[in-house]
């Protein structure tokens, strides 16, 4: 019996660590980028053996910045993956990349190696902003990289924006959303800040050195989005993304819809078979690991029915498409409303969660209040 | 044994002072037990002690001593409670006592609340027997404390002993001077019984264990015996004393200390103060001084839970195995739900119940603000004793509303007169009068209302005074005061929970710190919630809890899921702590929350 699968791939190599960032990603190892990609190679191998019935029909590699790489050393581990795994002819192949680290030639290369959807931490289209918030690209690298990116044959390529910046405004924020709708590509995720523990933001925080526009103007600019995308024809599929013409980023539904994937590299997880397991951290662990002949992978949470049940809850309301009851029937044997009825009734009343014959969604409220919802939906033990 | 040969005695000192100290030495030097047994004595004692929690009040024992007359004497020790929620525990304590020890620190001198319990000991006609205790200590000043107890209690120091409990200093000379001056009991074993109960406690094999002194006649197995108050009728199976475990002896006659035990499976049929006598031939008056258990402060307890009200029930039932002075009857509040009203002696008692409900039995609980009970009398002539601010009639059927007041005294160095004046003050205190102890140490005295001591006054007098003021307080009288209900609304909805009890002319400030206080503790919901303080229809305070803007995580992909997992589970554990009044999310220490201000 086959499995659809799809493949995480992960780089963490940066040019410049950014404030808000608490991924692992590291721009102080740029020396482990071939024995990192060497170990990466190895890996894929492995896991590929271990797998032989996946098909694979969406892979994503992401970061860090992927696109810090070579070319020849992109090109090894796409290569090793088509090595290893069997992929599906319509696959979705995803890489992330910084505006300013992509060349023509490079982005000729990847096009050639299979990769057809970029996506581009934009963030936003402000000069001092970008400044402010640690990136090192400009507004005009931005709109330069994405004309590179259509020049050399992408169609499918996503920005991401983010909002609530220190000194961003709402006239800003209306900017970089017109700039990104007028380079015409078809998926916009956009991000409200939050200050995550360890990050150089919430170093300065600590000190009182972080100046975040107030709540209510991160909500004016929270329902400014939900109005301006989706009336320029970009749908909300998911609580931060956005596509027209149903450019969905196939591989990032897999997460919220409960369908497996396998993460390769270091600080990578996988979901496979009702399990959850992650890598190491660790780059040089991760390379040593694999090198002596191990896959990295530790089972991250035994995952209990209940557990299951809760994530598979919380992971589909995210989308627009919400739980799809006929499903979370099939896959626990229970009806929903058998295990959440009063769950469900209590937040349709409060308006959050919408019933319909087939599934249970978000409202538009619902998704601004979501965590309350999510939440919810943990079942007591 | 003949009653000349026979001395019962107490010991009086204040908190660390070195009571137990002296108890155990005397122990020891009496050869009660050996140095080895002490320690694991000690450590069971200990044990039973957090079991028992507050209700082993009175610790006894008795010892055998052989005097300067070569004559063996029974000694019988019995401890008193140290805490002024237990005055009519003590009182029975050393209503059983010919004689007391009075033990003061030789550095810190007399405190108020060794005050008051000389004063009592004194009522009971004790003879007492000064103790200077820790005169090692470098900065000991005996000769000066020797003049204050003079001074302030009148008694001749001349005598008073030296002693260092912990360096086993003045032992000896403590038990010759009980031996001495300690007058032997007064009693006779061929008279009806009559024996005073002064303490109990609940054994899990020979049920409630009634702590007793004999005064006249004598007790022994198999006698059918009565109390006079409950009326309850039992049989003796157990006579004894304390060595300090419980020990068997045949009998128990005029005179002695000890225990009895019979078939009594409840603390409620054995009363501190009552008087056991024959249940076929009683005596014709029970022995003075029985009073019914009269708790001062109330409070709701409410489980967060509301699955747990069972929980709850069981919990206080099994408290009350050991604490007769524990009362609790089922409550309903609109706010909480089912819960109990309970009475308490004071603070701390209130205190010890709490934590032991939380922690020995894992409750989470939710505690409203305590009250005392006021006596309203209504316009049509009833009397209403209410001890639940929800539930004072409505303005215009009140008459007026007298609340307890207490005598209140405080102990002080002269630096700090000032602040506690001030803090006394604005309790509505009234001042009576003012003594030097002694050059830098005054004795103050106020007429203050019970229900502003159990707000914060003690925490606000230790803190204005660096920890030096003591205070002890006894209930004195009802007065009228001009008492307002202040209730709380949160989004336009009152919440019973919340309302307090306040005088009128500190209504209005109350209703702006609570609001204030509300406002703080009450977490952003999906909408604004307004705070109202209100009297009445007069709404004085108001606040508001603006809204949530939005409360979603943005990102969340494979490699997220489990940590967003345990965000989720974070805020789903806070809601949890947190009560649903009307659609308003109120965390459990808004209900205290007229505690915190100031």
């Amino acid at each position: 019996m086959t499995m659809k699968l799809g493949l995480y791939v992960h780089i963490p190599f940066c040019l410049q660590k950014c404030f808000y960032c608490d991924f692992p990603s590291f721009a102080n190892i740029a020396d482990l980028k071939e024995a990192y990609t060497d170990a990466l190679c190895k890996e894929i191998l492995m896991q590929g053996a271990l797998l032989p019935c996946a098909v694979v029909d969406t892979i994503y590699i992401g970061g860090g910045t992927p696109t810090t790489l070579s070319d020849g050393l992109l090109r090894k581990i796409l290569a090793s993956l088509k090595q290893a795994f069997h992929f599906n002819e319509t696959m979705e192949c995803s890489i992330e990349a910084n505006p300013g680290t992509v060349n023509p030639q490079q982005l000729e290369s990847l096009r050639a190696a299979g990769v057809n959807r970029i996506s581009f931490g934009v963030q936003t289209f402000e000069d001092n902003l970008l400044v402010k918030i640690g990136r090192i690209h400009t507004a005009q690298a931005a709109s330069q990289s994405v004309l590179l990116a259509q020049a050399a044959g992408f169609t499918n390529i996503n920005l991401d924006l983010m909002y609530g910046l220190p000194g961003q405004t709402l006239a800003m924020l209306e900017k970089s959303m017109q700039i990104a709708m007028d380079l015409g590509v078809d998926h916009i995720s956009i991000y409200g800040l939050i200050v995550e523990e360890g990050t150089v933001f919430a170093a300065k925080e600590k000190q009182g050195q972080l100046e975040l526009p107030s709540e209510e103007l991160v909500e004016q600019m929270y329902d400014r989005i939900m109005s301006a995308l989706p009336n320029a024809g970009y749908e909300r599929y998911e609580i931060s993304n956005f596509a027209k013409a149903k450019c969905y980023s196939r591989h990032n539904l897999k997460y919220w819809q409960d369908q497996p994937y396998l993460g390769l590299g270091a600080a990578a997880h996988s979901y496979i078979n009702d399990r959850r397991y992650a890598n190491t951290h660790d780059v040089k662990a991760y390379i040593a690991a694999v090198n002596s002949g191990k896959v990295a992978a530790e089972v991250e949470e035994e995952m209990t029915s209940t557990v299951l049940m809760e994530e598979f809850c919380f992971l589909a309301l995210r989308t627009k498409w919400g739980i799809d009851c006929g499903k979370f029937a099939e896959k626990f044997g229970r009806s929903i409303f058998a295990v959440y009825g009063n769950v469900i009734k209590n937040l349709q009343e409060k308006k959050l969660l919408t019933v319909d014959a087939r599934s249970v969604y978000l409202t538009a409220l619902g998704m601004k209040y979501g965590n309350q919802v999510f939440a919810e939906f943990l079942l007591d033990t | 044994m003949q009653t000349k040969n026979i001395r019962n005695f107490s010991i009086i000192a204040h908190i660390d002072h070195g009571k137990s100290t002296i108890a155990d030495r005397l122990i020891e030097y009496t050869g009660t037990l050996s140095k080895r047994q002490m320690e694991a004595q000690v450590l069971d004692t200990m044990d039973l002690e957090r079991e028992r929690g507050i209700t082993i009040k009175a610790q006894t024992v008795r010892l055998d001593y052989q005097g300067k007359d070569g004559q063996m004497y029974q000694l019988n020790l019995i401890d008193t409670p140290g805490h002024v929620d237990f005055t009519y525990e003590v009182s029975r304590s050393l209503a059983a006592c010919e004689g007391a020890l009075l033990v003061v620190d030789a550095a810190q001198g007399v405190e108020a609340q060794t005050l008051a319990n000389v004063y009592m000991a004194l009522e009971h006609d004790l003879e007492i027997l000064p103790v200077i205790n820790k005169i090692d200590l470098p900065s000991a000043d005996p000769e000066k404390v020797k003049t204050e107890i003079e001074d302030i209690i009148g008694l001749d120091t001349s005598d008073a002993v030296l002693a260092s409990a912990k360096a086993g200093i003045g032992i000896e000379a403590i038990l010759d001077q009980v031996v001495a001056k300690v007058p032997s009991p007064a009693g006779d074993r061929d008279k009806p019984l009559s024996a005073l109960i002064f303490d109990s406690y609940f054994d899990a094999y020979k049920g409630v264990i009634a702590l007793i002194r004999v005064m006249d006649g004598s007790i022994k197995p198999g006698m059918r015996l009565k109390m006079m108050a409950t009326h309850k009728v039992f049989e003796v199976t157990d006579v004894g004393c304390f060595r300090p475990a419980p020990v068997n002896v045949g009998e128990l006659s005029a005179g002695e200390v000890g225990f009895v035990a019979g078939s009594l499976k409840n603390v409620k049929d054995v009363r501190v103060g009552d008087t056991v006598t024959y249940a076929d031939n009683p005596v014709a008056k029970a022995l003075p001084g029985y009073r019914g258990i009269n708790p001062m402060v109330y409070c709701g307890l409410y489980p967060v839970d509301s699955s747990d009200y069972d929980n709850l029930k069981d919990a206080l039932d099994k408290l009350q195995l050991n604490d007769a002075a524990l009362l609790f009857e089922p409550e309903t509040s609109m706010a909480l739900g089912f819960g109990y009203r309970c009475g308490f002696l004071g603070l701390l008692h209130m205190d010890v119940v709490q934590e032991r409900l939380e922690r020995e039995y894992n409750l989470k609980l939710i505690t409203t603000a305590p009250s005392v009970i006021y006596h309203v009398y209504k316009t049509n002539g009833d009397l209403l004793k209410i001890d639940n601010p929800a539930n004072l009639p409505p303005l215009t059927e009140i008459d007026h509303i007298e609340e307890p007041f207490v005598k209140a005294t405080i102990i002080v160095p002269n630096d700090y007169v000032g602040a506690v004046m001030e803090i006394s003050q604005d309790k509505r205190g009234e001042f009576k009068n003012m003594d030097y102890l002694d050059v830098n140490r005054v004795l103050i005295k106020y007429h203050i209302p019970l229900s502003e001591i159990i707000y914060d006054y003690f925490d606000r007098l230790k803190s204005s005074t660096r920890g030096y003021a003591s205070l002890d307080y006894e209930l004195t009288d009802y007065q009228t005061s001009k008492l307002v209900k202040l209730d709380i609304l949160l989004n336009g909805e009152p919440v019973d929970a919340l309302s307090t009890i306040v005088h009128v002319d500190r209504a209005t400030q109350r209703g702006r710190q609570l609001a204030e206080k509300l406002k703080a503790i009450i977490p952003q919901q999906m909408f604004e919630i307004p705070i109202q303080a209100a009297i009445g229809n007069k709404v004085i305070a108001r606040e508001t809890v603006r809204a949530m803007r939005k409360d979603v995580l943005a990102k969340c992909y494979g490699g997220d899921i489990t940590r967003k997992r345990k965000l989720l589970e974070k805020q789903k554990e806070g809601k949890k702590r947190m009560k649903s009044v009307g659609n308003v999310e109120i965390p459990q220490e808004a209900f205290m929350a007229i505690l915190k201000i100031d």
